[in-house]
């Protein structure tokens, strides 16, 4: 009798200190976003700032901030926002093409060289990408490519490749070769095949590469400060990091973060829609290991 | 017969060579992108680019600044060493413990864990340049809000980033335990989840208790992954750039400076003063140096070239 008590004790203790654990968790995660969504309703500038700003009265919110960011900020958001779309929109169309065309011949094709390829692209990928920046300046200043579209579009499109491309090759892996056989045997060429058949059936892992090759250019500041020099050439990033910089301390804080809610709002939608493909394609190679 | 025909070169060529037609927009883009800059920068990091007067007119100085950063400047390139080091294992083994420890609580049957999971996963939902910038408030001295939250239970302010070098870590620590801590948490789950319930079952008839099917189930089923993910995580927080550049940008002093920071501040940071582009090539190429050779350990003690390969 006692010791079934005991444990029925010993069970409730142990589920009441899960909650506990996971509840902290919960709080750590919601914190930060929390705090900008709440200052983005508020006109407190930062130098005004205390905890009771966590607990604001709903008359005291208001749109104040995104009314300046989206319409009376200079550059102008729109701009921004152009900007960014096209930088890092290009960037995800070539970066989706390449990881597409590498995923194919490293999955469906066992050509001479295919080891030394992936030991190629294995070592490329480990220069950490930051410390390109200051080579490909000088290259890219050289061609006059400096602060221009295509100057900044061009390195971009390399950035997710090679990790794309293997996600890629490893989802194409678990597609059965008889499907492109019976494309073939339907009187499809290899190409034809390739481009109707094998991708169409891609698309979750294809809609994955393009996420990744978008979101580092959308979000890239290193590589923009130092590329981009003129103000209708500016992204997001570079527009939400001078804003923040600039902060004196008088203007509303809520400029700052209203900023990066409408700025995270696509990537956080995107991440929702597409969130079990992320995951998944994410995990996968690790959960294999 | 027709297994023998299948090995010659000349058959597999004729039939696999549209696969290089495939390879050929990558390769390019990989050689203009990477292999080349690769090479520029050990060019440069072998000139006097950029130090002192030879803003415009540099030349080739041999290993001169190698013997520098090794012998004068031995003392900043240990600290970038150290800190490097310090910052990437420092991080994975809290990026274990918490995913390790959230995810065995999480696989359970627990009321709500569907919304533990959602919420716990957000934070990877925003993008990390901008949650960094507003940690960086955050953490600030002056009108910080953790700061604020800590005053009101009675404690004084506490100069986070540029108090010391103990709190500027515990500043980047927190924040990139922030920043990861979800995707070591759902791996890990996921890996547990994927643990044969059978076992759990015998090991319960064999009067196991939680420790010990814990040590010897879930562990030793875990251990590849953990494995796997730690180093991987290892190399990726080596080189993780934005937490330290926008949230203590090395400081203070160089306390909290890496090899990628130090690099692109001695590039482009000094506004004003020269930019040492020679000095920024010598610590790249260190820390490609030191990146390979640890790479060289993921492949010798990981599958992952076999994994790509299969």
């Amino acid at each position: 009798m006692r010791t079934r008590r005991a444990r029925r004790a010993s069970r409730i203790a142990k589920r009441i200190a899960s909650h506990a654990v996971l509840i902290l968790a919960c709080l750590f995660a919601v914190f930060p976003i929390y705090f900008i969504a709440v200052t983005s309703f508020s006109t407190i500038p930062i130098a005004g700032i205390t905890a009771s700003i966590l607990v604001p009265k709903p008359s005291e919110l208001t749109l104040s901030s995104y009314d300046f960011v989206l319409f009376h900020y200079y550059p102008s958001f729109v701009s921004l926002l152009t900007n960014s779309l096209i930088f890092a929109g290009s960037a995800a169309a070539i970066g989706l093409l390449l990881a597409a065309f590498t995923g194919y011949a490293l999955s469906k094709f066992n050509f001479p060289g295919r080891r030394t390829f992936v030991y190629f692209i294995l070592l490329i990928s480990l220069f950490p990408s930051f410390l390109l920046i200051l080579p490909l300046y000088f290259t890219f200043k050289d061609l006059g490519l400096i602060d221009t579209y295509l100057g900044l579009i061009i390195p971009y499109s390399a950035g997710a490749v090679v990790f794309s491309g293997i996600l890629v090759k490893n989802y194409m892996d678990s597609i059965p070769d008889d499907i492109e056989e019976a494309a073939l045997i339907d009187g499809l060429g290899r190409t034809e095949a390739f481009f109707r058949v094998l991708l169409p059936l891609c698309y979750p892992i294809l809609g994955l590469a393009a996420f990744l090759a978008f979101i580092g250019p959308y979000t890239d500041y290193a590589m923009a400060n130092v590329f981009i020099t003129s103000n209708n050439l500016w992204t997001l990033a570079l527009g939400l990091y001078h804003l923040n910089s600039t902060d004196t301390g008088v203007q509303p804080y809520g400029l700052v973060t209203a900023f990066a809610i409408v700025m995270s709002l696509p990537i956080v939608v995107a991440y929702m829609v597409f969130q079990r493909y992320i995951i998944g394609g994410l995990t996968l190679g690790s959960v294999r290991g | 017969m027709a297994d023998l025909r299948d090995q010659t070169l000349g058959f597999r060529l004729r039939r696999e060579w549209p696969a290089y037609i495939y390879l050929v927009p990558t390769t390019l883009v990989l050689l203009f992108l990477n292999a080349y800059p690769i090479a520029y920068t050990v060019y440069i990091s072998l000139t006097n680019f950029g130090i002192g007067r030879n803003y415009f007119t540099y030349q080739y100085i041999g290993l001169t600044n190698y013997t520098y950063a090794l012998t004068t400047g031995a003392t900043t390139s240990l600290t970038l060493v150290e800190n490097s080091f310090f910052w990437a294992g420092g991080c994975v083994a809290l990026f274990l413990l918490v995913g390790l420890g959230l995810a065995s609580v999480m696989n359970q049957d627990l009321r709500g864990k569907t919304i533990y999971r959602t919420v716990i996963l957000l934070p990877w939902a925003f993008p990390a340049f901008i949650t960094i910038l507003v940690w960086a408030n955050m953490w600030g001295y002056e009108y910080g809000i953790i700061n604020a939250m800590l005053g009101t239970i009675g404690i004084h302010k506490v100069d986070w980033i540029l108090g010391g070098a103990d709190t500027a870590w515990v500043t980047l620590f927190v924040t990139n335990v922030w920043l990861s801590f979800p995707f070591y948490t759902v791996v890990f789950l996921a890996t547990m989840q994927a643990i044969p319930k059978d076992l759990y079952e015998a090991a319960s008839i064999d009067g196991a208790g939680t420790l010990s099917k814990f040590g010897r189930i879930t562990l030793p089923y875990l251990m590849p992954t953990v494995v796997f993910v730690g180093l991987m995580g290892f190399l990726f927080t080596f080189n993780n750039f934005y937490p330290i550049y926008l949230i203590t940008n090395g400081g203070p002093g160089i306390a909290t400076q890496i090899f990628i920071t130090e690099s692109y501040s001695q590039a482009f940071g000094a506004v004003g003063s020269h930019p040492a582009y020679a000095t920024a090539a010598v610590y790249s190429v260190l820390d490609f140096l030191i990146i390979s050779a640890l790479t060289m350990v993921v492949i010798w003690r990981t599958d992952l070239t076999r994994n790509w390969l299969k």
